[in-house]
């Protein structure tokens, strides 16, 4: 009984979510949704921030940074981190720890990563995965898309085919976990 | 009884000697809550340290070997060669003046940090791997991949690294997994009189953020991936030149946009002003524009 009334209290945490890219801030948001969490604006009452990338919050609630950040953040998580342990950071940061990452996982300083050019989607396959991720069924993504079912059905074989996935879920996670969907600024 | 011959005796002295030597080549800088990492004392009222390692802030305080403590000042930092330069408020007694030594594979690399106190901590270890200049996830130009096979503590970050001939290497750094690179010795020459002249290396900026996309089949002229525009900054050189978003990037003067690196290598400080050509895909055709790149603002 206690278990259950202490989960229903850390589920109402209030997360700011910051992350510029589009795609990435859907994939976090699913996940922060699917963990049970109130996702908010940043100009909101927020109990803890959840950035992604080179986006400092420029304020004193606690953050966790995902990929390279500032240092200073109170949680640090590597740019591949999973659903579990973004949710894990976000609670320890939120009672006042600190999360750092195994050595393994730091980022470090390296050369540009990039994604073999077959694993690239094209635009049509990104607006398909964006509405998959959406929680979409097919009939609604070629309604959206103004394209046929068959259509439809075939850029999501492609996509899955593309990231090595057989379920929405696992397309989620694939976007936050590999490296096809990084966004460069120039 | 001495056995004069003993080369592991002379070996281990010799590596006594080298470690005594680099005292004067390390500083202890000081972070918060107790912790601290290492600087290159490059000259008597310079530090160079770790960029990525080192927080926000103006000023530090230094501790060399002989326990002397100095304030220094944050007066140029580079994320994209991992360089930041600290100037010492009073300048040293002594300075060093390292002479740069060439990176070979297997040759003997010695490693150098500072301990709370500013002292001396040493790693031996080879060079393991080389690579021709490359370009780090920040824009930078690092003139070699220099790789060591050596482990270094988190505080050791940002010391010296020298040759056996006591020649100077580079700058020690952490890359992914905590590997440690060498930024070498000419990319440290190059940057550093830039960062205490002017605190930062400008780069060319478009006001772009791009995806890497697969090109649809049959749109890209043979080309069968390219950048996508995601947003542009408004006013910037992309979005006065008439670029929207949605706009596939095929290539940039004639340099094909496949790899984000072959478009990143043509935004150094040399580009800005430079007008350039822009060949992208709108609704299923190929277009191009000119844009003049102009600098990158600095946060």
């Amino acid at each position: 009984m206690t278990m259950a009334l202490k989960t229903s209290v850390d589920a109402r945490l209030r997360v700011a979510l910051l992350a510029p890219d589009p795609l990435r801030r859907q994939a976090l948001r699913d996940v922060l949704l699917n963990a049970g969490y109130t996702v908010v604006d940043i100009e909101d009452p927020a109990d803890v921030i959840l950035a992604d990338g080179d986006c400092a919050a420029g304020d004193n609630r606690p953050t966790v940074m995902l990929g390279t950040g500032d240092r200073q953040a109170a949680g640090l998580l590597p740019r591949h981190a999973g659903a579990d342990q973004i949710d894990a950071a976000l609670r320890a940061v939120a009672v006042g720890l600190t999360v750092r990452p195994p050595a393994v996982n730091e980022p470090g300083f390296d050369d540009l990563d990039e994604a073999d050019a077959h694993e690239l989607l094209t635009p049509r396959e990104l607006e398909v995965l964006s509405a998959i991720m959406d929680g979409l069924t097919n009939k609604l993504i070629a309604r959206q898309l103004a394209i046929s079912l068959h259509t439809v059905k075939f850029h999501v074989e492609s996509v899955f085919r593309k990231l090595g996935v057989r379920t929405r879920a696992e397309a989620v996670a694939t976007v936050l976990e590999s490296n096809h969907f990084k966004m460069f600024r120039l | 009884m001495i056995d004069r011959a003993n080369i592991l005796l002379q070996f281990s002295n010799a590596l006594i000697e080298r470690s005594a030597a680099a005292n004067s080549a390390i500083a202890a800088v000081r972070l918060r809550e107790g912790r601290h990492i290492t600087g290159t004392l490059w000259r008597r009222d310079t530090v160079i340290t770790s960029e990525q390692s080192l927080p926000d802030g103006e000023e530090f305080e230094l501790v060399t070997a002989s326990g002397f403590s100095v304030n220094a000042k944050t007066t140029g930092r580079d994320p994209g060669t991992n360089l930041a330069v600290l100037k010492l408020e009073r300048p040293l007694a002594a300075g060093n003046e390292f002479s740069s030594a060439a990176p070979r594979v297997g040759a003997l690399a010695l490693a150098f940090g500072a301990d709370a106190g500013g002292n001396a901590t040493v790693h031996m270890g080879v060079i393991n791997a080389l690579g021709p200049e490359w370009h780090s996830s920040h824009g930078g130009r690092i003139e070699q991949r220099v790789e060591l096979d050596i482990d270094l503590a988190r505080r050791e970050e940002g010391g010296p690294v020298f040759d056996a001939s006591g020649g100077f290497l580079g700058m020690s750094t952490f890359g992914p997994r905590r590997r440690v690179l060498v930024i070498p010795a000419a990319t440290v020459e190059r940057v550093v009189p830039i960062l205490l002249k002017s605190g930062r290396i400008s780069r060319g900026w478009l006001g772009v953020a791009l995806r890497p996309v697969a090109v649809p089949e049959g749109l890209g002229e043979g080309q069968s991936s390219g950048l996508m525009i995601m947003s542009l900054n408004e006013g910037g050189p992309a979005a006065t030149a008439g670029l929207v978003a949605g706009d596939i990037v095929l290539s940039v003067d004639g340099v094909s946009a496949r790899r984000m690196r072959n478009i990143t290598a043509r935004l150094g400080a040399d580009s800005i002003g430079r007008t350039i050509d822009l060949r992208f895909i709108r609704g299923g055709v190929v277009t191009s524009r000119q844009a003049t790149i102009t600098e990158r603002p600095h946060p």
